[in-house]
């Protein structure tokens, strides 16, 4: 994650000895989700810069449906293509998508959220219509953006985002609906503080912790969202593989016995997921723990 | 569709409202408000935004005179406004318009399809219901300890597991290499006869007509898509229960119970009935979020139910399917809320006897 | 029958955090006699709460009780009780009052129901309507007007005295012989609190009962308490009959107690 513009009252240890501490005693404290973070940066790593043993996008008639193997380590799909080597590639696509969607989200839904905290009865409303939009069926909604743009790669961010940014708007209101009626803020009021200086000094320092959690939470959310959309061939199209198409492709394998096609792909959304919603957490922990 | 990031309360409590009577009246008025709202949008949705549908039927050879001839039938040459108009009037005849494709009516396909859908979510949420309420408040009763930590470890993975592929995994062990359900046929299998449609929920009409067999085939093809949805959303209310139970647990109440020397199961009684308006909230948004939110599964499970029907629509830009599906979707969504206000309210005395 | 109701002795209650355990209560004799007030002060978090908790067997499994002795007259030693007997203890031998009522009433249940579920809760094989003519009496007995609407009604529908005036109801329903009441006047309304406690007083005087009684409040100790005892940091520093304890404090700690309520308490004194 970004490092934060830090609040004062944390600060940063200057010698590499005692981060080294730090980092050890982050990990001992969240275990699920330094194991996440791991699992993240080596599928990153590994799919920007590392050896792929096939082609991912390469077939071969000749070995289709090969069970999982030392030749193919995670075995062959339907048209021969190795899923090992799918599955890396399209970390690429899957992650830069979802995290895309996610930072629109966020540069819009934010600033939206703090224009909204006012008290006023146009603000409650519009937290109502929020309320509402969020009880439609979002995922009809994102498949009917995109298909309906004739499957452009922009929309789907664009769905991601707009199903997120309510999110984010909700989120904000009601943090600093809580921390303006705090002590502090009062003070700072009273003593005449603009305000952007309020809102940088004081409001945004203190919902910071829970902005990253709603953000790392999005990410998961986006990945299982553009995943849906691909296992439904919407958005990412062939030849450019994505977990979601190769899930569909390996669907109907599942009660014919090849399992593999489609329980790698599956599992590497579901490690990704779990990684940001583990990551969530603990900056929940740890945010709850120095604020409140 | 997961809900990970779900921050809905789901309806906000009305303040102030002085017998039963004055909060079903204010909310019903607030749902007539909402479903003209519902109305609106599911119209706007499609009909403004870009990709012109009489193209899309009429396919890439087509001729522009033909294209042209589409859009005068399907009324897509009038202004936006004569549009909204006869959608609203549509709706009041009950006519909510055809397919594009199939001609069929979308108010008889709703119907034909809304009870497969229907029963699949009901009974989905209430296994979610009674797995994750269960464990929630074990792990809340037990905190730190092993039941809490297995609970927790659980909520996690359910939590993170994309349902389709759940799915999928389900098919693959239950079905292929436990042979414990039927292969995912849908409703029933391929070589069952369908009864004949009294209530259109088959297992009932299964019943009405004394077929067991079918009976029985229905049942255990509603094993897997419900065992999916219900381990999905089992882990949301495991999440909330945990919380809200644990927080009634540890309250000044259950103090006080305690002090009085009322045994622990009262005392956890006490937390459930201080809890059970947040969880009956989230059991209807639930319930509301998987109206659509669970068409993938359906489709997974050649699930004739609306979803499928939606998805297909969606798929091939099938706008009055669209249309019909938002509205469905948006009005028993309403509906649910509404009824979920009510039912809080009735439940909650601080609110009925203010 | 011996004079001394409750005695304690040498508790101590460490509570383990996920930073280090926390020695709340470090060696506190306390011991109540019969038809006794005694009042407990001192500053907030000195571990008063706790106290109470260890002996009523009321704290989180991460706490850790320790005693010579903590002996309940006519029951035995409460340390040696194991927990699920403890609950026979909470209620029937001890009643104790909190601090907001509105905490401490089921929001959902009517007072009705939660003398009905005390009662039953005690094994007491009363009926319903039984169960209504009892508690139709204790809030009689503790000065509610109009008990039938209060028992159909609800406790949000209740003012604070009325609420604390219930609660000091349930505590006495099953007439334990000990009261211990954690500050229970705490964030009622001036006049109500004179009331609150001077029916807490009486009831305690009319029947022979003893109670242990938590305050911030040296005016209440005054003019309520026979004897007082000082907690600092889960410590008692100082013990003794309240009019020598305010007169003469022996501790720093009792002397800066004293100085820093100097008006109300003269004024209680003067009353008293
Ligand atoms: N669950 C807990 N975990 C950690 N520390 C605790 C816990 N409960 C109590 N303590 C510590 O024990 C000490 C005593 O708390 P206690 O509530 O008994 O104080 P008190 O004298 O009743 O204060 P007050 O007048 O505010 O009610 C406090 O310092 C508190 O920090
Ligand atoms: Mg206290």
């Amino acid at each position: 994650m970004a490092e934060s513009p830090a609040p004062a009252r944390r600060r940063e240890p200057g010698l590499t000895a005692s981060r080294w501490t730090t980092v050890r005693r982050l990990v001992a404290e969240h275990p699920g989700a330094a194991l996440g973070v791991t699992f993240i940066v080596v599928l990153v790593l590994w799919s920007l810069f590392g050896p792929l043993p096939y082609d991912p996008r390469g077939t071969d008639g000749s070995a289709s449906r090969e069970g999982p193997s030392g030749t193919h380590w995670f075995g062959t799909d339907g048209t021969g293509g190795d899923v090992f080597s799918r599955v890396i590639e399209a970390a690429k696509i899957d992650l830069s998508l979802a995290l895309a969607g996610t930072a629109v989200a966020l540069v819009i839904g934010v600033p939206l959220g703090l224009a909204a905290s006012t008290k006023g009865k146009g603000s409650q409303r519009l937290v109502r219509g929020l309320d509402a939009f969020q009880a439609f069926p979002l995922l009809i909604l994102a498949l009917a953006l995109v298909s309906l743009s004739g499957n452009q790669l922009y929309m789907v961010v664009v769905a991601i985002a707009l199903l997120n940014i309510p999110r984010y708007m909700r989120l904000l209101r009601s943090e600093v609906l809580a921390i303006r009626e705090s002590r502090f803020v009062e003070a700072a009021t009273a003593m005449g503080a603009s305000t952007p200086r309020l809102i940088f000094r004081h409001l945004l320092p203190n919902v910071w912790g829970v902005i990253l959690v709603q953000t790392s939470l999005t990410i998961a959310n986006s990945i299982v969202v553009l995943s849906s959309l691909s296992f439904l061939g919407v958005g990412v199209s062939a030849p450019t593989p994505s977990w979601g198409s190769m899930i569909r492709d390996g669907a109907g394998n599942m009660s014919s016995g090849e399992w593999w096609i489609a329980t790698f792909p599956g599992l590497a959304v579901l490690l990704c997921v779990l990684a940001f919603n583990q990551l969530a957490d603990a900056i929940g922990d740890r945010t709850a723990r120095s604020y409140r | 569709m997961a809900l990970s990031t779900i921050t809905t309360r789901g309806p906000s409590r009305p303040r102030r409202a002085s017998g039963p009577l004055k909060l079903v009246a204010s909310r019903l008025l607030f749902l007539f408000v909402a479903l003209f709202g519902v109305v609106t949008l599911s119209f706007l949705l499609v009909s403004v935004t870009p990709g012109d549908p009489a193209e899309l039927i009429a396919g890439p050879v087509a001729s522009q005179d033909q294209i042209d001839a589409i859009r005068a039938d399907l009324g897509l040459d009038q202004s936006l406004w004569q549009q909204y108009l006869d959608y609203i009037g549509g709706l009041l005849r009950g006519d909510l318009g055809t397919s594009y494709y199939t001609n069929l009516s979308i108010t008889s396909e709703i119907g034909n399809r809304l009870p497969a859908t229907l029963i699949l979510i009901a009974l989905s949420v209430v296994f979610a219901a009674v797995v994750g309420v269960g464990v929630g408040a074990a792990g809340a009763y037990f905190r730190g300890r092993w039941p809490d930590k297995v609970g927790r470890f659980g909520t996690s993975l359910f939590q993170s597991v994309p349902d389709f592929f759940l799915a999928l995994i389900l098919i693959y062990v239950v079905f292929f290499v436990l042979g414990l359900a039927p292969a995912p046929t849908g409703q029933i299998g391929i070589g069952d006869v369908r009864p004949e449609k009294v209530t259109g929920f088959i297992t009932i009409d299964a019943l009405i007509a004394g077929e067991m067999g079918t009976f029985w085939s229905a049942v255990s093809h509603l094993f897997l898509p419900v065992l999916t949805l219900g381990l999905v959303y089992a882990a949301y209310f495991a999440k909330t229960a945990r919380s809200t139970v644990g927080k009634a647990l540890n309250s000044q109440q259950a103090q006080f119970a305690r002090a009085m020397g009322l045994p622990e199961r009262t005392v956890l009684r006490y937390a459930f009935v201080e809890a059970r308006g947040t969880i009956v909230t989230y059991a209807g948004v639930i319930f509301a979020a998987l109206l659509g939110g669970e068409a993938i599964v359906e489709r997974i499970f050649a699930w004739d139910g609306i979803g499928t029907w939606a998805l297909q629509g969606i798929l091939r830009l099938d706008v009055p399917v669209v249309q019909g599906m938002v509205l469905v979707a948006g009005a028993i969504t309403l509906v649910t809320y509404t009824l979920l206000d009510i039912i809080v309210g009735l439940l909650d005395p601080r609110i009925t006897h203010g | 029958m011996s004079d001394t109701v409750l005695d304690v002795r040498g508790l101590t209650v460490d509570i383990a955090t996920p930073d280090g355990t926390v020695n709340a209560v470090r060696g506190v004799d306390l011991h109540v006699g019969r038809g006794e007030i005694l009042g407990v002060v001192g500053e907030s978090g000195c571990g008063k709460s706790t106290t109470i908790k260890g002996i009523l067997g009321l704290l989180p499994p991460n706490a850790e009780v320790g005693a010579e002795m903590i002996e309940l007259d006519g029951y035995g030693d409460l340390l040696a009780t194991p927990r699920k007997k403890m609950r026979e203890v909470r209620g029937r031998r001890i009643g104790f009052v909190a601090q907001n009522p509105f905490g401490s009433l089921n929001p959902i249940y009517s007072i009705e129901r939660q003398f009905y579920e005390l009662q039953k809760a005690h094994g007491t094989k009363v009926g319903k309507k039984e169960s209504r003519e009892i508690a139709h009496a204790m809030l009689d007995g503790v000065g509610i007007v109009n008990p039938a609407r209060v028992l159909d009604g609800y406790a949000h529908q209740l003012s604070g005295g009325m609420a604390q005036r219930v609660v000091i109801a349930l505590a006495t329903t099953l007439s334990p012989q000990l009261l211990i009441a954690d500050e229970p006047t705490t964030g009622l309304d001036a006049t109500v609190q004179a009331q609150i406690m001077d029916l807490i007083s009486g009831l305690v005087r009319s029947e022979q009962r003893s109670m242990l009684l938590v305050t911030h409040d040296l005016g209440v100790i005054a003019q309520y308490a026979q004897r007082v005892v000082v907690m600092l940091d889960g410590e008692v520093v100082e013990h003794g009959p309240v009019m020598e304890v305010m007169v003469d404090p022996q501790h720093e700690y009792t002397r800066k107690l004293i100085n820093s309520v100097p008006k109300r308490e003269e004024l209680h004194d003067v009353t008293a």
